[in-house]
């Protein structure tokens, strides 16, 4: 019996009804913890006191990091799902995630340059982090290429679902293989760890912008998934209906 | 059909397109031509490089030759037979793996010589390069057709493929040009070739699966 809310999240009216509530609070919640976070973080947050003001970057581009990292285990959980269970929601939700995810990569990459260029000299270096966000990126990128190739929309939920899995399987080995390259060619690398250990008003707006941009991310998903889902089931009659009651 | 007719039968479509293979070859030995013309031809440049240029110039002439490996089985209705065949398709999938690495990586290893002498390779390293080549090139062929599974029904799949496998490829580059240098260095390479080892018994175990999953995915 526990398991009947796992099985009704194969029907995409349960779920649409389900998550229609959901949406706005989130991005509610998720917009004040973003402009808390990001506005206590960059204005009111003191100074490092060997980088200056520059650190404050950190603000975007560690929620960033972390979220194109999560938005990529979540799309792997969800092409397994699809692959053992055949549940419907599944392909939806990839769809809706992968650009999210890509985008969240870029933007570690870019903040992560920009940082770089200050505090290290230079807008790149072939650190393990660095390489592996790169990494990211294009796997990113392939998936949302492969699912816009096909016209059967089966076909690209089976395709997609299959990368997805490959590349969960292949993450920590490209991770770990960067990681041991770099480390075998140049001593000491330039680790984001190395930094001071940080203070209580340094990390309280970096946990607020991480859970903003976290909520954030969650409602944009489902906002995602639910114009996904009407756009998919177009032709049933409880969309028409919606859409007819209530509008777009 | 059984599994030994469907392995003699892929080795005779390998060996009556022979020109496939051939083209592959040519392309990784023009590859590896771009280095010393496009770089530096300088041995000081080579001899440190070549373990990463073969690398190189092999990850995408295997990509060329695996990329069409179920085009014209998808065209002629063959792919279609083998899911119907009754045989398990991810056995019969690893059958094809095998024939098409049997034709492809020997030719390829058999020309090594000749390059890593154009390269200015020191004779001591040769062999951990054919080493690494042996046992990192199934996990190379194992995820190509993957890709080449599933793009097998876009008329502009080659280049989607490219797009999707080259980043999976990463860490077997990473672990045998990293076993070529360490052996250049004079170090322990053991390691390394472990890692290949371990990546292409890894894939060894998922591909046929996933592979069958997509073949299935592009025949309905």
């Amino acid at each position: 019996m526990r398991w009947v809310w796992f099985h009704k999240l194969g029907s995409p009216k349960w779920f649409f009804f389900q998550s229609k509530s959901w949406v706005l609070p989130l991005l509610g919640l998720g917009s004040i913890g973003l402009i808390v976070g990001l506005v206590w973080g960059l204005a009111f947050a003191p100074a490092d006191y060997q980088q200056g003001d520059t650190f404050r970057i950190i603000y975007i581009h560690v929620p960033a990091a972390m979220l194109a990292q999560s938005c990529y285990f979540a799309l792997g959980a969800a092409g397994f799902v699809y692959l053992v269970w055949q549940m419907k929601m599944a392909p939806i939700f990839i769809k809706a995630i992968a650009p999210i995810g890509a985008v969240m990569a870029l933007i570690a990459l870019v903040t992560g340059a920009i940082w770089g260029k200050p505090t290290w000299g230079t807008w790149w270096i072939w650190d393990a982090r660095l390489t592996s966000v790169l990494v990211l990126f294009f796997l990113y990128m392939g998936i949302i290429a492969l699912q816009s190739a096909f016209d059967d929309v089966m076909l690209a939920n089976k395709a997609t679902a299959v990368v997805c899995v490959v590349g969960l399987i292949n993450l920590p080995i490209i991770k770990y293989s960067v990681v041991w390259w770099n480390t075998l060619h140049q001593g000491a690398t330039f680790s984001l760890a190395e930094k001071p250990a940080m203070s209580a008003e340094m990390w309280l707006p970096l946990l607020v912008s991480v859970v903003g941009f976290y909520l954030f991310i969650a409602g944009l998903v489902l906002w995602r998934m639910q114009s996904e889902i009407l756009q998919r089931e177009h032709r049933s009659s409880w969309v028409k209906k919606e859409v007819m009651d209530r509008g777009l | 059909m059984t599994y030994s007719s469907f392995l003699q039968s892929e080795f005779l479509i390998l060996w009556r397109r022979k020109q496939d293979v051939l083209n592959a070859l040519l392309f990784f030995i023009l590859v590896v031509a771009l280095f010393p013309i496009g770089v530096d031809p300088s041995p000081a440049f080579l001899a440190p490089a070549a373990g990463g240029i073969i690398w190189c110039a092999a990850v995408l002439s295997i990509l060329m030759a695996i990329e069409g490996a179920f085009k014209e089985d998808y065209l002629d209705g063959s792919l279609e037979q083998l899911v119907t065949s009754g045989l398990s398709l991810p056995l019969l999938m690893l059958l094809k793996v095998l024939a098409l690495w049997g034709c492809v990586v020997v030719p390829l290893l058999l020309i090594m010589p000749l390059l890593s002498e154009m390269l200015f390779l020191p004779s001591t390293v040769f062999w951990v390069l054919i080493l690494t080549l042996l046992l990192g090139s199934p996990s190379l062929f194992f995820i190509g057709l993957i890709g080449s599974a599933l793009t097998v029904s876009l008329r502009q799949g080659s280049m989607l493929m490219m797009l999707l496998i080259l980043p999976f490829y990463f860490p077997v580059i990473i672990f045998a040009t990293s076993a070529v240098h360490a052996a250049q260095a004079g170090l322990s390479y053991s390691g390394s070739l472990a890692m290949l080892l371990a990546m292409s018994l890894l894939s060894l175990v998922v591909s046929p699966v996933m592979t069958a999953i997509a073949v299935k995915a592009s025949v309905n």
